[in-house]
């Protein structure tokens, strides 16, 4: 398949903000894990 | 201060892009696609710089023994890994119209995709409890042994025959003024982007550090 040369310049914009976007959603996993945590500790606490 | 920081990259990332398609001129060989170069050398930069975070962090580990220096290179690391993949990406999709191949053995090119296997073994490392309770030591000789690929990436395209371009060259690697402009507003914006990341994920791990310590003391004293 032959591609426009803009249709290069989209995929590689697609893909950056994909790629930034796919870290912050590994950073909002990694900020849950850490508040699932926290619930296991303050009722590890509390027993 | 995240906060803060984090208006700041959203604010310069919005202007960049204003820089970027309104303000530079196209590129008169290349055309529109030339503009990936905006995002492609911004990404590269603050990718050199995590890894030379990475460095400094690891021999600060060895030095002082402090883990939290570990935890500063890791985080820095993830990032670079991630912007030096699309920094890969970028310069593929940027290749094929230009150069009408996706990839190439190129020293430039080589030497990049060996420093992002590198990096992404250090993190791998990580994952893997490779070491044990040395772990960290493991990791560190490897940022350091690691950031021996870096100037070579940076060189590259200078010291041997090679197609990509160097911008920071003697001539001011061809570009127009506006241009310029547009590549240091995106340098900037980028840049914000990375500490307000950067500090997210330190943050992160410096929290869970924590929790694992209070959570051991609990369970000893239960």
């Amino acid at each position: 398949m032959i591609m426009g040369k803009e249709n290069y310049l989209l995929a590689a914009n697609v893909a950056v903000w994909l790629g930034v976007c796919g870290y912050l959603l590994f950073l909002a996993g990694r900020q849950k894990r850490l508040e699932r945590r926290l619930r296991q500790l303050e009722t590890l606490r509390e027993d | 201060m995240t906060g803060i920081l984090t208006v700041l990259a959203a604010l310069f990332l919005a202007a960049s892009q204003w820089f970027i398609w309104a303000y530079a001129p196209v590129e008169e060989t290349m055309g529109l696609v030339q503009k990936i170069f905006y995002l492609h050398l911004p990404l590269a930069w603050w990718s050199f710089m995590s890894f030379l975070m990475v460095f400094v962090a690891s021999i600060m580990v060895l030095a002082t023994g402090k883990t939290v220096w570990d935890r500063l290179a890791r985080a820095a690391a993830e990032l670079g890994v991630l912007f030096s993949g699309l920094v890969l990406v970028t310069g593929s999709l940027w290749g094929k119209p230009i150069w009408n191949v996706w990839w190439t053995w190129d020293p430039r090119l080589t030497t990049t995709l060996v420093m992002w296997f590198v990096y992404a073994a250090y993190l791998l490392i990580g994952q893997a409890g490779i070491g044990g309770g040395r772990a960290f030591a493991v990791r560190a000789a490897l940022g350091i042994l690691a950031f021996l690929d870096v100037p070579l990436v940076f060189y590259s395209a200078r010291k041997w025959r090679s197609i990509h371009p160097t911008v920071f060259g003697s001539q001011g690697g061809g570009l127009d003024p506006d241009m310029w402009v547009a590549v240091l507003f995106s340098l900037v914006a980028v840049g914000f982007l990375w500490v307000v990341l950067l500090r997210i994920r330190f943050g992160q791990m410096n929290t869970n550090e924590r929790l694992r310590r209070l959570f051991m003391k609990m369970t000893d004293q239960g």
